[in-house]
């Protein structure tokens, strides 16, 4: 209770500081904001273009939140865990990429999730082993292997997998993509991410899994407390390596989610801030799954909601990146305070 | 000359679920020793930790020198000289002695004039004068991880000396420390009130309080009882008004009825991870229905031995068999279930998970059981009746019952907590490390009660203790261990506690 009191004051803070400098570049922060909701579909706007409508926006915000619940759930899982997971964008893009690759071979939606998984979890592991075998800590080895995944990635697509024209990889084919882009409903044309209803699953499953089962038991001991994890007779290594294995194969799907599903394809060059905006949702939501999705719906709010408040304000759309950082820094402090009041 | 220094007004403090103190007022006089007494979650850390800052009172108010403070930051109290040595240490682990205690403080110099760095060899220095004239033995450039438990004590006292503190406030100071060291932590006490310091002391052991102590408060569920003046007041009378009732020194105990040997140990080495070999070739063996006590200074091997037997290290040589099983390489889980109970030194880190609450703490060590789950998925229902069970059976009290988080509960209850978890295991071998240390005189009875009681069931019993009334009041076979050898074995009735010091001290081998 305190914890969420604590997320919702940090979110307000955030918002205030956010409106504060809105207010100091001359722009109305009220419909600054008021734009944000709706971008995301959550207002009406004055007007919609053909075969547009409110519901439309909301279905792509929807679509932009998917990978969104997993990396965010990738993430408090590995804190709950004891590891701080801050490897989600390459595992993000490594999942994404092997996925468009097998789907050049097999176009299936479930190979696409399959693969994202796997792709994750290899990585996630790879992490955890590190950890355990040689002591390397996963803040280092999470960045090392942005970097590196993110270099292989964009070399691999810019000599043979690029299209021309927009600068980005080739688009995954529709049989394979998690989005039904453009889908005819009525007389409009609308998004669904048919990977949504999995994301709110693999939340509500992984609650259960967290609070209900000896495995969740164990990840929470050994994150706690690993010398009381060890004298309770458990094997930490083996549990370190399975909260691993379990956070990368989440920010595995947070990949595929995002590059087969909201986006077609990838961009070169760039690992994607998803990856770093799911720390400052999970610490918002408390690192618990259920507060993950909640924190999701915020934060893409404001992630989305930014573009068409770009587009009425003339504001340059990173003042949403901005926000956010805000939140992940006060969210960070409230963690603390949490924590000092329990002495 | 009777001038109080610090006065509480009608302090009252709550927690959820509990009133911590409840209209407490009292006043401390400069240049006395004043103690406090009670049983375990009677508020005293609650007491003390407001003069310090750490919490507020709800109601009430404190005057120090006379003037109305509002006591908000340690940092505020350490302004108004006011230090504490709290009851679980406060050490950056991997600081040094000296970096932990000039924290805050550093001694500064400049490079050139110009560039501001730490003096720490000045600080080194000042540490090892102070350590000198405290007789607090302490090696400056040691880093606190590497240190026993009473070492960490000793650097806590200096660094509040440092502070130059002159109210000092000290929560259970003597639990850790060695009889020879609680003499010597007397003296410097009484010293430092010689020098005009004002001293606030939680303990439970009466016997200190009678020995140095001019008053004594005594508190009850968070209720002043009484403020007694110590020279004319008897340790018995002291104990029946903080327990409510009158009070038993002695351990009731029949003659032992030894069975089969349940632990065996041959030739057992443990190596320290600094690679130091901190138990030596010891071999001894614990039949069913015996309490085997292992005497000795801290610091000399207790616990890696016991860790070792518990197999959360492992042994660099020998043997150790349970039941006539050879478990020196099993799993802490293998031994666990081959029944080996272990109740170790260090609560906080090792025997709970402090951020759990108190029901997800009791079933730690047995939760993968068919009991406690089944097919992967914990039983909700077992763990609520299991910790009903532990809660009413051992005398646990704690804010919010079984949701409390293990972490806000009161130091003697903690330990109370993993007490009853392990002796529930009915197992047979109960590994008992420093069992009491921290426990209020009638838990502690209790406590030895229920060890004698296990034995009387034929449990094999290891008592591992700094205590030598707990050594001489359990034992039925007395070790005693000295630079990780064991340099005596003997039926308890055989040594008296000289003889035991004289070993501890390692004099023995030679008489
Ligand atoms: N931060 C806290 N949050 C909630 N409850 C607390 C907190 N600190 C203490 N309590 C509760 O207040 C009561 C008094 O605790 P306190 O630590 O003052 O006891 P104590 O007299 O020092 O006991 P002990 O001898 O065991 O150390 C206990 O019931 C404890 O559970
Ligand atoms: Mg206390």
């Amino acid at each position: 209770m305190r914890k969420f009191l604590l997320s919702c004051l940090a979110i307000i803070i955030s918002l205030l500081f956010g409106a504060l400098i809105l207010w100091l570049m001359g722009k109305d922060p009220i419909a600054a904001y008021t734009n944000l909701l709706q971008g995301s579909g959550l207002m009406h706007k004055a007007r919609y273009a053909g075969r547009q409508s409110m519901f439309t926006d909301f279905m792509s915000f929807i679509d932009a939140m998917t990978p969104m619940i997993f990396a965010s759930l990738s993430v408090a899982i590995a804190l709950k865990g004891g590891f701080f997971n801050i490897g989600v964008s390459g595992q993000m893009m490594a999942a994404g990429f092997v996925a468009h690759m097998l789907s050049l071979a097999v176009p299936s939606k479930i190979l696409v999730i399959v693969a994202g998984i796997i792709a994750g979890a290899v990585l996630g592991a790879l992490m955890g082993w590190l950890k355990y075998k040689f002591n390397v800590n996963e803040v280092v080895t999470s960045i090392m292997f942005n970097s590196i995944i993110m270099y292989l990635v964009t070399f691999y697509i810019n000599t043979f997998y690029i299209n021309p024209v927009s600068r980005q990889s080739k688009s995954i084919i529709d049989t394979a993509r998690l989005t039904l882009s453009g889908y005819r409903w009525e007389n409009l044309k609308v998004d669904i991410a048919l990977a949504f209803p999995l994301a709110v699953a693999v939340a509500l499953l992984l609650q259960w899994f967290l609070e209900r089962t000896t495995y969740g038991y164990e990840i929470k001991a050994v994150g706690l407390s690993p010398k009381a994890a060890q004298y309770a007779g458990m094997n930490v290594n083996r549990i370190s390596l399975l909260t691993m294995t379990i956070s990368g194969a989440l920010g595995g799907l947070a990949g595929v989610a995002y590059f087969c599903g909201y986006l077609a394809s990838i961009q070169p060059g760039t690992t994607p801030s998803m990856g770093f905006d799911a720390i400052a949702v999970s610490l918002l939501g408390g690192n618990n799954p259920a507060g993950c999705v909640l924190a999701s719906f915020l934060i893409t709010i404001i992630s989305k909601g930014s573009i068409y408040m770009s587009s009425r304000q003339h504001i340059e759309p990173e003042i949403a990146s901005l926000i956010t950082a805000f939140i992940l820094t006060f969210a960070a402090c409230s963690a603390v305070l949490s924590r000092k009041g329990k002495k | 000359m009777a001038e109080p220094i610090v006065e509480m007004r009608h302090i009252t403090k709550r927690f959820p679920g509990i009133v911590a103190n409840d209209d407490v007022s009292l006043s401390v006089n400069r240049g006395e020793i004043f103690a406090v007494l009670g049983e375990n979650g009677a508020g005293k850390s609650t007491l003390v930790s407001m003069l310090f800052g750490m919490y507020e009172p709800d109601e009430g108010e404190i005057y120090v020198r006379g003037k109305l403070e509002h006591i908000n930051s340690p940092r505020y109290a350490t302004q108004l000289s006011i230090g504490m040595v709290h009851q679980e240490f406060r050490l950056v682990s991997n600081y040094t002695v000296t970096e932990n205690i000039i924290l805050g403080l550093e001694p500064e110099k400049k490079l050139f004039g110009l560039f501001p760095y730490v003096d720490i060899k000045k600080a080194n220095h000042d540490i090892a004068e102070l350590s000198e004239r405290y007789k607090l033995k302490i090696n400056p450039e040691d880093v606190i991880e590497n240190l026993n438990v009473a070492s960490r004590q000793r650097v806590e006292i200096l660094k509040m000396l440092y502070r130059e503190a002159e109210i000092l406030i000290f929560d259970e100071p003597t639990a850790v420390l060695t009889p020879q060291e609680i003499e010597s932590f007397l003296q410097i006490i009484e010293g430092l009130r010689g020098s005009g310091k004002t001293i606030i002391l939680i303990t439970h052991k009466l016997n200190e309080i009678k020995a140095v102590a001019d008053r004594c408060a005594i508190l009850n569920r968070g209720k002043l009882i009484d403020i007694l003046d110590v020279p004319s007041t008897s340790t018995d009378e002291m104990a029946r008004l903080m327990v409510g009732h009158e009070v038993s020194f002695t351990t009731p105990k029949t003659p032992a009825k030894f069975g089969d040997t349940v632990l065996k140990a041959e030739n057992m080495s443990v190596k320290n991870p600094s690679g130091y070999e901190a138990v030596k070739s010891v071999s001894f063996s614990i039949h069913s229905g015996e309490v085997f006590a292992v005497a000795g200074v801290s610091g000399n091997g207790q616990n890696e031995l016991a860790d070792a037997i518990a197999g959360l290290v492992s042994c660099s040589g020998g043997r150790i068999t349970l039941n006539g099983r050879d478990i020196t390489n099993a799993s802490v889980r293998d031994r666990i279930e081959a029944g080996a109970a272990y109740i170790p030194e260090d609560r906080h880190n090792v025997g709970l998970v402090l951020d759990f609450t108190l029901r997800d703490n009791f079933p730690l060590r047995r939760y993968y059981s068919d009991k406690f789950s089944r097919k992967g998925v914990l039983n909700d229902a077992a763990f609520n009746e299991y910790g009903r069970h532990l809660q009413e059976n051992y005398d646990i009290r704690s804010g919010q019952g079984m949701a409390t988080i293990t972490r806000s509960m009161s130091g003697g209850n903690q330990q109370k907590a993993i007490i009853a978890r392990e002796i529930d295991m009915k197992t047979p071998l109960i590994i008992f490390m420093q069992p009491t240390r921290g426990l209020d005189i009638g838990a502690v009875m209790n406590v030895r009660k229920q060890i004698i009681a296990e034995r009387d069931r034929g449990a094999a019993v290891l008592l591992i203790s700094l205590d030598l009334d707990e050594i001489m009041d359990c034992a039925d076979t007395i070790a005693v261990i000295y630079n990780g050898s064991i340099s005596k074995i003997a039926p308890a009735g055989e040594l008296t506690v000289d003889d035991i010091g004289l070993y501890m001290m390692g004099v023995g081998k030679t008489a």
